[in-house]
């Protein structure tokens, strides 16, 4: 292997390089000395004979480059050379340099995050067997035609014996469960699910086994299989844990299994994750109730077998039911929905565009880039032109120019790589807790790869370019050109992205500028009630331990007296449902028991403490609070809001009167008082008429706490447990936040977007800035000997000056024109999003156009000064 | 390049073809082959340094010779280049071929 060991050899010499040629000039000059003895015996003088060999030797460095040569790698060593001379070349035009790597860096950046997050997200298959199989069956029923509901057992045992595009169909109900006895107790989700739910998801429990049937019997008492996270967590990753024994609602639960780390979460309808799940009992009223709609439904479809399939089967069966049973089922369907939408469900189209707009990001950022590269290109037609003219062979040219641009793609490649690391990270950071597989969100390494392939293509298919033109045209023209042979030809190309870079900047602009704005007058909004210096807690009592309403007020009225007998309380009130959390209880109410014609509304309804009005600062207009009198056992009272007591009672006084809310309804509800409306459900929602009930004259088994005080949110957090600890110690204390916190998370949604959308206005403003600079440093480059005459002919440089940014100007404006037209149109989709604004808002839309207009200004005052600082000598003299 | 006397230029490898050739008498340094092959040619073939040293490290680079230092005549240090098996092969395949190429001219040479 001759040609091993010469390379080999190289190898060696690479690396002792120095020695190599110590010892070459060494021997060289060895060989020059008995030269020039030779020169002496010859009879030369001393001078001389050195002098001889000095002529005859040469030049000795040029040799001993000749010799380094044959042993090194010549052809990587002139690619290095290239390299270096390219980025001497970029380190001498920073300003071209910066533009073009903040380009790339912002395409492949932002591509790069987004793509990974909508893969994340989207298209990544949820982590089961054949997940794509797996789909959610709910009802829709003409009774309650705006909600989706679970199915019935009827139903689903309908759906059982008849479908037979359906491989398995388990079902499943939501609790939560308390679990004690390791630490303080804490709340855990937990679902109970029948015996072959596990087939559906095509799991296998880690540890120990599956659910059979008959588990749910309760022969063997309660039986549970953890989850993997509440196993390491709480358990300690306990390898020996099949058989033992936890409490669960003080109750024994036999651990009969641990489910892999891989399931660590279901995505299940209706919420996330399950911690844990036991075998589901159905009780016998509800095995024979048709319209029991409590049920979740999960099933694996045959394979092979479609969705539109399945679903046309299902619409044949609900048809049959509702034929067979026209009173439990009329008009009902089933819906079936592959759950890895049901996943992502609403956020799946936003995704979508949101990958659509990133799309348009990464050509415009291809497209500036190319454009940078081809107007450095042609100020450098000359150089290229010299350098050939010395000798360069053109693929040598070619290939100091690919070197440079390939130089140029994979730093701002990497800094690209870095934005999307930094971006994925915020995203994480900043997205709403419940934002879908959140913990699946990573860097997609070929998505970077391929964002970062396009991006290098465009700089070196654009970075060629004028190897190319230098090589087809003739030498001396180019060297002795200069623009005098200006092509007439408009680049039109140019001109169009530009326009459309606008267009879609101010569209982004546009709706970030809305989303602000509605953000800002979201958190102007005064919600009615008082939620400075408050923290909140939830109490949820359970079912098991506390089975009967008696037990659940005794432990609510315990609670509450607990509280207020706290001297650093100095406002207590309880509820049984959230403040500003988003979260609703309707009741419906028939107008007609009032006499009235109008038909059947919807109220909100809200159980309150006590001077729970007086705490949070909510005015009585009328009458009196909820006193401790209005307890179980006492008249039946209610206070209602203004919107309420103006609908129903108007110019009345609704204090005093009586009210029941069906026809059916033997009791009576005196309204006792009438107080002003509040924003208790969310910021930005009008309020709605509502109705409140003491919260000790009826249970609804959640109690949530807000209290006021001076002192900091842990010490009250502490004063909180302590409270709940005297009253029942197995209780947990679930979601101590301050009102503050409320507040800020029920906007986190909206916050989140309008950061989205800002980011993207933000950058698609930058690379609007940065097209347009590219645009119009190339035209003026093309136009410097132009220019120069015009200088020379006594043009002023502010006319000049004009007559640039007016090009740019018309440029601009005409984006701006159909931007403004796109932002009219798509505004609308963030309408629902929209508070207080209109999505077609003219201060709004005029402000972001102007603001579009200046940063075009903006980007084409440097070439344009540029251009009324030819000097006209210089362009001249290039004839 | 080996520049000849006439102003002739040698066909190219002749150089190394002549250095091997040359050690075949033993070990030499680069001035020694050079002093040698203007000898024995009487002065026709006159060894520029420019050519000999880049000559003899394509020789050492191929593995053909293998260069050491050692002492000189008058104890100065020298390097020394020894054939090696492998470029005793190669100058038997050069030798071949240039003879036979001579042997071409010569017969264009006379018959012309």
């Amino acid at each position: 292997m001759p040609q091993f060991d010469q390379f080999l050899r190289r190898i060696i010499f690479l690396f002792s390089r120095k020695r190599m040629e110590r010892e070459l000039a060494e021997e060289m000059r060895f060989h020059a000395q008995l030269k020039a003895e030779k020169n002496l015996d010859k009879g030369m003088d001393s001078a001389e004979a050195h002098y001889a060999v000095r002529r005859q030797l040469g030049n000795v460095t040029l040799q001993q480059e000749e010799s380094r040569r044959i042993w090194g790698f010549p052809r990587l060593e002139s690619v290095i050379q290239d390299l270096r001379y390219g980025a001497r070349g970029l380190r001498n035009s920073p300003g071209f340099t910066f533009v073009a790597l903040l380009t790339l860096a912002l395409g492949i950046g932002a591509t790069t995050a987004i793509f990974s997050i909508v893969y994340a997200v989207v298209l990544r298959p949820l982590p089961y067997k054949d997940s794509r199989r797996i789909v959610n069956i709910s009802t829709v029923s003409s009774m309650f035609p705006e909600f989706t509901l679970g199915q019935s057992i009827p139903n689903l045992n309908d759906i059982k014996a008849r479908a037979k595009s359906l491989e398995t169909i388990a079902t499943y109900q939501r609790t939560s469960l308390v679990l004690t006895g390791t630490g303080e107790p804490e709340q855990i989700s937990v679902a109970a699910v029948s015996p072959n739910f596990l087939d559906v998801f095509g799991v296998h429990p880690m540890l120990g086994r599956a659910f059979l049937p008959g588990d749910e019997q309760q022969k063997n008492g309660n039986l549970v299989l953890l989850g993997y996270r509440l196993w390491q967590k709480r358990f300690g990753s306990d390898p020996q844990i099949v058989g033992k024994r936890i409490n669960l609602d003080q109750k024994p639960y036999t651990v009969v299994g641990v489910l892999p780390q891989t399931v660590s979460s279901f995505y299940l309808r209706g919420y996330g994750k399950a911690d844990a799940i036991v075998p589901l009992v159905v009780p016998p009223d509800q095995a024979k109730n048709r319209t029991g709609w409590m049920y979740l439904a999960i099933a694996k479809l045959r394979s092979g077998v479609s969705l539109a399939r399945a679903q046309a089967e299902l619409n044949a069966i609900a048809g049959a039911l509702a034929h067979e049973y026209p009173k439990d089922a009329s008009q009902i369907k089933f819906p079936v929905e592959t759950i890895q939408d049901a996943t992502v469900g609403g956020d799946k189209r936003e995704l979508m565009i949101l990958l659509a707009a990133v799309g348009f990001l990464l050509l415009i950022a291809c497209a500036n880039v190319s454009n940078l590269v081809l107007s450095r290109g042609l100020q450098r037609q000359r150089e290229i032109a010299v350098r050939a003219a010395l000798g360069a062979s053109r693929t040598r040219v070619a290939r100091q120019l690919l070197l440079e641009s390939l130089l140029l793609a994979v730093t701002g490649g990497a800094a690209g790589l870095g934005l999307a690391v930094w971006g994925i990270q915020a995203f994480h950071a900043l997205a709403p807790i419940d934002f879908p597989r959140l913990d699946e969100l990573r860097l997609e390494p070929h998505i970077a790869f391929f964002a970062f392939m396009i991006s290098v293509l465009a700089a070196v298919i654009f970075g060629l370019a004028p190897a190319i033109s230098a090589s087809r045209s003739d030498l001396t023209s180019t060297m002795k050109e200069n623009s005098a042979t200006v092509s007439t030809r408009q680049p039109l190309l140019r001109s169009a992205l530009v326009v459309t870079e606008v267009a879609l900047a101010l569209v982004l602009l546009t709706g970030s500028a809305l989303m602000v704005q509605s953000m800002v007058r979201t958190l102007r909004v005064d919600p009615g009630l008082r939620t400075d210096h408050m923290v909140t807690a939830e109490v949820t009592l359970s079912a098991t331990r506390y089975p009967s309403e008696d037990a659940q007020l005794l432990f609510t009225q315990k609670l509450f007296d607990g509280l207020r007998a706290q001297p650093q309380l100095t406002g207590v009130a309880l509820s049984n449902n959230s403040i500003l959390e988003h979260s609703t209880a309707l009741m419906s109410f028939d107008p007609a028991t009032l006499g009235s014609t109008d038909k059947e509304v919807n109220l909100e309804a809200r159980s309150v403490s006590p001077g729970f009005f007086s705490a949070m600062g909510v005015p009585l207009i009328h009458g009196r609070e909820f006193s401790d009198q209005d307890r179980k056992g006492s008249p039946d009272v209610v206070i209602i809001n203004q919107s309420m007591a103006q609908r129903f009672f108007p110019q009345q006084d609704a204090v005093g009167r009586s009210i029941k809310f069906s026809a059916q309804d033997k009791n009576f509800n005196q309204i006792i008082g009438v107080v002003a409306d509040t924003r208790d459900i969310q910021l930005n929602a009008e309020p709605r008429p509502e109705i409140y009930f003491p919260i000790l004259q009826a249970s609804f088994g959640q109690v949530r706490i807000m209290v006021r005080s001076s002192l900091d949110a842990a010490a009250v957090s502490d004063l909180l447990r302590n409270s709940l600890r005297s009253v029942d110690k197995d209780e947990p204390l679930r979601e101590v936040r301050t009102m503050t916190e409320v507040i800020a998370s029920s906007v986190a949604d909206h916050r989140f977007r309008t950061w989205l959308l800002s980011t993207f206005a933000a950058a698609g403003l930058v690379l609007t800035l940065i097209g347009i600079y590219g645009v119009i440093s190339y035209s003026v480059a093309q136009r410097t000997h132009e220019m120069g005459i015009r200088i020379a002919l006594g043009a002023r440089s502010g006319k000049m000056l004009l007559m640039v940014l007016g090009h740019a100007l018309r440029l601009a404006a005409l984006g701006a024109a159909i931007g403004l037209a796109g932002a009219f149109l798509l505004m609308r989709v963030l309408a629902n999003q929209l508070y207080e604004i209109k999505p077609s808002d003219p201060v709004t839309l005029v402000g972001a156009a102007v603001a579009m207009l200046l940063v075009s200004t903006g980007a084409s005052y440097l070439p344009a000064r540029r251009a009324t600082r030819v000097d006209p000598m210089v362009a001249l003299r290039c004839e | 390049m080996v520049r000849a006397a006439s102003k002739n230029e040698l066909l190219p490898g002749t150089l190394e073809m002549l250095i091997l050739q040359t050690l075949t008498r033993g070990d030499m340094h680069g001035y020694g082959i050079a002093q040698h092959i203007q000898e024995i040619t009487d002065d026709v073939l006159q060894v520029e340094e420019g050519s000999l040293y880049p000559a003899l490290q394509r020789l050492l680079l191929k593995g053909w010779v293998k260069g050491e230092w050692g002492t000189s005549d008058n104890n100065r240090r020298a390097r020394y280049y020894t054939l090696t098996a492998a470029g005793r092969k190669q100058l038997g395949i050069e030798a071949e071929n240039f003879n036979r190429l001579i042997e071409a001219i010569a017969r264009v040479m006379q018959t012309a």
